[in-house]
């Protein structure tokens, strides 16, 4: 990985592949009446359409989603008949990294040899998640019964605290200052205003009809539901839940999808939209840190990986994370000595929800449209994650055919 | 010596033409005489064997053929391997629905039941004395050819004829009756024979429908239906779109659902029957008819195109305007380009080619009609731009050529035909439903009497393709449903054309020869100086339960026919939906109803000035003393239908009160601002539409 190689020489992202739906907040559109993995595949094989990607180009499904739907047995391979291809996959889950790993796995797969065309769909709704029942004998209540979502968040049985916990033992533990967070917070609102109204989202993101089992009218999905604009002074005014957290400085479950393409050199070449451009995989890290220091954690794992590529904060040109708290940038901002203004230029997903498996998928999507409309560069992608642990990912864009 | 405007599709079944029916006084080949050629005399009947009886075709056909011979006591003997799941007795509910448990069982009790190796024959069937095979048995040529053979050594002499559609005739070595739909319901059969054979004739005498096509590697309906079904896979295969939701873009504009077609036949039989349809045509005509790796898939995995119920589509997709032009090339081009192969080849008469789309392949508009309406250059242009798309499909099998007969008669007459003897002419309608195509061609078969100086006329069916009279075509109201002034435009210009059968001609002559005449259909012949029917036909004005209010003068015209004491009987049917039989409507609806032979003898002696004994019912020209609505009407359906009601009676009332020059557009204001109305919008049509074209 050293001295700024790609770890997958025989893999590309083809430039314009992809696409995500909006990410309304939990209970707050029609996604929260649907089964998701079969509104993924539908919504995946309509963004496929509009992209002038036949979905016969497909050989193989990675999906990612942290929350159980119905029929989530039949795994990928039911996702690709949602989508209209029988094509082979697996599921894959690792919380919040969901949608970077799926990607990552991807350029393995290509990487390997095995297929020339991998799509990645990962999804999730947070709404109405499913309550597991698990018969343990061996415990004094004999039965657990889990609320996947909430409880998940509100309990890390490894150390047993909450998610919440563990960002206000980061913001001790860095010294953050609660005015700091609340302008992290104020910023990535305006970033995320300014670039929705310059319609920059509309190359991203898709809107959806979405209809009920007569096939009538259910729902539009067409807008971030949930995101509201905030002032500084109200964010002043809330009550701290923890150290330098508020409600308005985390994020929100949402539901939604998210989806790329990885393929080989060749196939990004006939699939891309732009063939000049190319996206490779430089390198790719994950670091666990100490108990409840989850929001540490993406900023060692960025640090590792510049050391090991031999990349430094200035050589990139995007930089974009998964911030559940808007504490994970300032303590980002403190360990790399980077000014925290200089990234999420589009916004996070502090502002625009977090429906899991699909959340650094989008996150992906946005760096490598950025990246492009910037004329190329790295683009560093990173988020926490459930157990305290950090991903990281450098992607190359550039113009292959100005190269020529 | 006869005269048409274009060759009677009766001639091309060697039926005569359909003036020669009112001539003679009866119909070309009566069922009787015609069974006996076919089967025998009744002291030595023979019987009709359909092989392969359990299979679908095979049990569909033996139901349809079956309660036909049934009254005659021809036999219908069913052979199929032993062990084979029963399909004659799935069939036995739907005969109780149509002939009541009596007379199915009856039908059921004339099916004789064998079975059959494969080998030898059973030795019981010769008891039957076989005079007609229907072979319906696996589409595997060798072992058709044998069956075929077997058949010929033990009943010397014995008429055969395949179902297939996968086969000419020129290969099996036999001719061809293929029926368009296996069901019993469909009176279609595409028949491939040098010369129209008695079995062909028979089909028709028995009320079927029989339809000459050519023997080319599949027919007319096959190349149209699979080939609809081959160019909305090509457009799912370059833009995702589900197969669910191009149906829907398929149906608004062309007619057909063709995956739900294939799903409702069948997946699994009907995904094979598609893939060898167009593998070989193929063969024959290149890339234009490659079949694509969905269908070879679906061939082999028998898989339905539409996704099961518990997976209902979720995702809508919607097409703007350019997107929709690209639809249409994708789906109009190919189809066009496959019209201009069967044009060159000529496969058949133009009417039939059109026909088959509409009543098989479920085309809103025929083929040749959609090319008409879209014109030679467009047309032309549609293909080109197919092509652009789809670049293979330019190399073969293009025949532009053949559009720039589109001024012909055989173009330009696709339903409505006229002949005459320079005296007397007939305006036959070959469509069921009234639109304005019909409309059209009804007029320039009224210039074209005119300027061949014919003065009587009948106007009624076409003894072939169309068996009844249902009345308008509603679809050609969805524009009416937006706009007043399209409502009045389609009242009035289909008004004037009906005026014109009574103020053109000396002598007009209105003929209902069919099961019924309903709605549009009975307010233009009623325009005719006389109506006659067949006894046993239903007439009606429906209009009140879609609901709208009459269109064509319904509301006005009859009461200026009749005199006060039959009102009442006129307000019922305008104003209650329901029908009447055709001998209880003399009188005050019509001028005379009898067996069909005295009603083809009566229409003659009327339209060639014989003596006929019937009183002229003249049209009152002035304003009508005032109706009463006095009357008992059964109770309202539906809140709808008694707006209706209110709005008829209005429309009555104002075009009753006013002379016959006002009253056609009184009549059209009324019917165009009914059709605008939430009721109406709420009511079938409105649904209709909104089923079809809002996608």
């Amino acid at each position: 990985m050293k001295g700024k190689e790609t770890m997958f020489p025989k893999a590309r992202i083809p430039y314009g592949t992809w696409g995500s739906s909006y990410f309304p907040a939990w209970q707050t559109s029609a996604l929260a009446e649907v089964n998701i993995g079969q509104f993924a595949g539908e919504a995946m094989n309509k963004i496929l359409g509009m992209r002038k990607v036949p979905k016969s180009e497909l050989e193989y499904l990675i999906i990612g989603s942290t929350i159980p739907w119905h029929w989530k047995f039949w795994n990928a391979p039911l996702v690709a008949s949602c989508l209209g291809e029988r094509i082979p996959g697996y599921h894959i889950e690792q919380a919040c990294a969901t949608g970077l790993q799926a990607i990552l796995l991807a350029a393995s797969e290509i990487e390997g040899g095995s297929y020339n065309v991998v799509s990645v769909l990962t999804f999730d709704r947070t709404s109405d998640s499913p309550v597991g029942v698990f018969p343990e004998r061996r415990t004094y209540r004999r039965t657990e019964v889990l609320a996947d979502v909430w409880d998940n968040f509100g309990f890390d049985p490894a150390t047993g605290n909450s998610m919440i916990k563990t960002a206000g033992i980061s913001a001790r533990k860095y010294k953050i200052d609660r005015e700091e967070v609340d302008d992290i917070t104020f910023h990535r609102y305006q970033q995320y205003y300014d670039t929705k109204n310059s319609g920059w989202f509309e190359n991203i993101l898709v809107p959806f009809d979405v209809l009920n089992n007569q096939g009538r009218f259910l729902g539009r999905i067409d807008d971030d539901n949930g995101v509201r604009q905030i002032s500084r002074s109200t964010l002043r005014e809330m009550r701290e839940l923890d150290t330098c957290i508020t409600p308005g400085s985390q994020t929100h479950a949402s539901d939604g999808m998210a989806t790329l393409l990885v393929t080989g050199v060749e196939e990004a070449k006939a699939l891309s939209l732009q063939s000049e451009i190319g996206i490779q995989f430089v390198g790719k890290l994950e670091v666990r840190t100490l108990p409840s220091l989850m929001p540490e954690a993406p900023a060692l794992a960025v640090k590792k990986l510049l050391n090991r590529t031999g990349l430094t904060m200035n050589d990139m040109a995007v930089v974009k994370n998964h911030n559940p708290f808007a504490v994970n940038d300032a303590i980002f901002a403190k360990v790399l000595d980077y000014d925290w203004h200089k990234m999420n230029t589009t916004g996070s997903s502090l502002v625009w929800g977090h429906p899991q498996g699909p959340t650094l998928t989008r996150i992906v999507i946005e760096a490598l449209e950025e990246a492009v409309s910037l004329g190329g560069g790295y683009a560093l992608v990173f988020g926490c994650a459930a157990g305290d642990v950090g991903i990281a990912a450098i992607l190359k864009v550039t113009d292959e055919g100005s190269a020529k | 010596m006869i005269k048409s405007m274009r060759q009677s599709t009766l001639q091309t079944l060697g039926l005569g033409t359909v003036l020669e029916i009112f001539k003679n006084g009866k119909l070309p080949v009566e069922s009787g005489e015609i069974i006996e050629q076919v089967f025998g005399r009744p002291d030595e009947r023979g019987c009709l064997v359909i092989s392969g009886a359990n299979g679908i075709v095979g049990a569909g056909k033996a139901m349809q053929l079956g309660s036909r011979l049934e009254p005659f006591n021809v036999p219908v003997v069913g052979i199929d391997f032993p062990g084979v799941p029963d399909g004659i007795n799935r069939k036995y509910q739907g005969l109780v629905g149509t002939f009541g448990k009596k007379g199915a069982d009856r039908i059921m009790a004339n099916v004789i039941r064998l079975s059959y190796d494969g080998g030898n024959l059973p030795k019981k069937l010769k008891e039957f004395k076989p005079r007609f095979l229907l072979e319906a048995i696996p589409e595997i040529l060798d072992i058709k050819k044998n069956h075929y053979e077997l058949f010929r050594k033990n009943f010397p002499g014995i008429e055969i004829r395949s179902v297939t559609s996968g086969f000419p005739g020129s290969e099996l070595g036999v001719t061809i009756a293929h029926p368009a739909f296996p069901h019993e319901i469909n009176k279609i059969w595409e028949i491939v024979e040098p010369e129209p054979s008695d079995i062909t004739k028979l089909l028709w005498a028995l009320g079927l429908v029989p339809i000459p096509v050519s023997d080319n590697w599949s027919f007319v309906l096959d190349v149209l239906f699979c080939g609809i079904t081959l160019a909305a896979l090509r457009y799912h295969e370059t833009t995702n779109m589900p197969f669910w939701k191009i149906d829907k873009y398929v149906r608004k504009f062309i007619g057909p659902n063709p995956f739900r077609a294939h799903d409702a036949i069948g997946a699994a039989g009907a995904n094979f029957l598609t893939w060898s349809c167009l593998h070989h045509l193929s063969n024959a005509y290149g890339q234009l008819f490659e079949p694509t790796a969905y269908v070879v898939e679906r061939k082999e995995s028998g898989q339905n195109w539409y996704p099961l119920n518990h997976f209902r589509p979720l995702v809508n997709w919607s097409l703007n305007d350019k997107e929709q032009d690209e639809f249409l090339s994708w789906i109009q081009g190919p189809l066009f380009q496959m019209a201009s192969l069967l044009l060159y080849e000529r496969r058949s008469h133009l009417s039939h080619i059109n026909a088959i789309g509409e009543l098989c392949a479920q085309f809103t508009n025929g083929v040749i009609a959609d090319m008409r309406r879209t014109g030679p250059n467009s047309t032309i242009k549609r293909v080109e731009s197919y092509h652009k798309l789809y670049p293979e499909a330019a190399k073969a099998s293009w025949f532009p050529d053949v559009f720039e007969k589109m001024d012909e008669p055989d173009w330009q007459q696709l339903y409505v035909n006229a002949e005459h003897d320079g005296s007397t002419g007939v305006i036959t309608i070959g469509r069921e439903s009234y639109n304005s195509d019909v409309d059209s061609e009804l007029n320039r078969a009224i210039d074209w009497f005119h300027a061949e100086g014919i003065k009587n006329v009948i106007v009624t069916g076409d003894f072939h393709l169309s068996t009844q009279m249902v009345g308008a075509d509603t679809r050609d109201f969805f524009p009416a449903l937006k706009r007043v002034e399209e409502g009045i435009r389609i009242s009035s210009s289909w008004s004037k054309t009906a005026r014109r059968l009574h103020d053109e001609f000396k002598v007009s002559v209105g003929y209902i020869n069919g099961k019924r005449c309903l709605g549009g259909f009975l307010e233009l012949l009623m325009h005719c100086h006389y109506l006659i029917s067949v006894e046993d036909a239903r007439l009606g004005m429906p209009e009140v339960t879609l609901p709208v209010v009459p269109g064509m003068e319904g509301c006005h015209w009859s009461f200026r026919k009749t005199n006060n004491e039959n009102r009442d009987k006129i307000l019922k049917l305008l104003l209650e939906g329901e029908q009447v039989s055709a001998k209880d409507a003399v009188g005050w609806l019509i001028d005379y109803a009898g067996s069909l032979t005295d009603s083809l003898q009566i229409v003659w002696k009327i339209a060639a000035g014989k003596d006929h004994g019937l009183l002229k019912r003249d049209v009152k020209e002035d304003a009508l003393n005032e109706i009463s609505f006095d009357i008992k009407l059964q109770p309202a359906d539906n809140p709808g239908m008694e707006v209706a009601r209110n709005a008829i009676i209005e429309t009555i009332r104002d075009a009753c009160s006013t002379d016959l020059v006002n009253a056609l557009s009184t009549q059209a204001k009324h019917s165009a601002e009914f059709m605008i109305s939430d009721t109406c919008k709420k009511g079938r049509i409105g649904t209709e539409f909104k089923r079809l074209m809002d996608v």
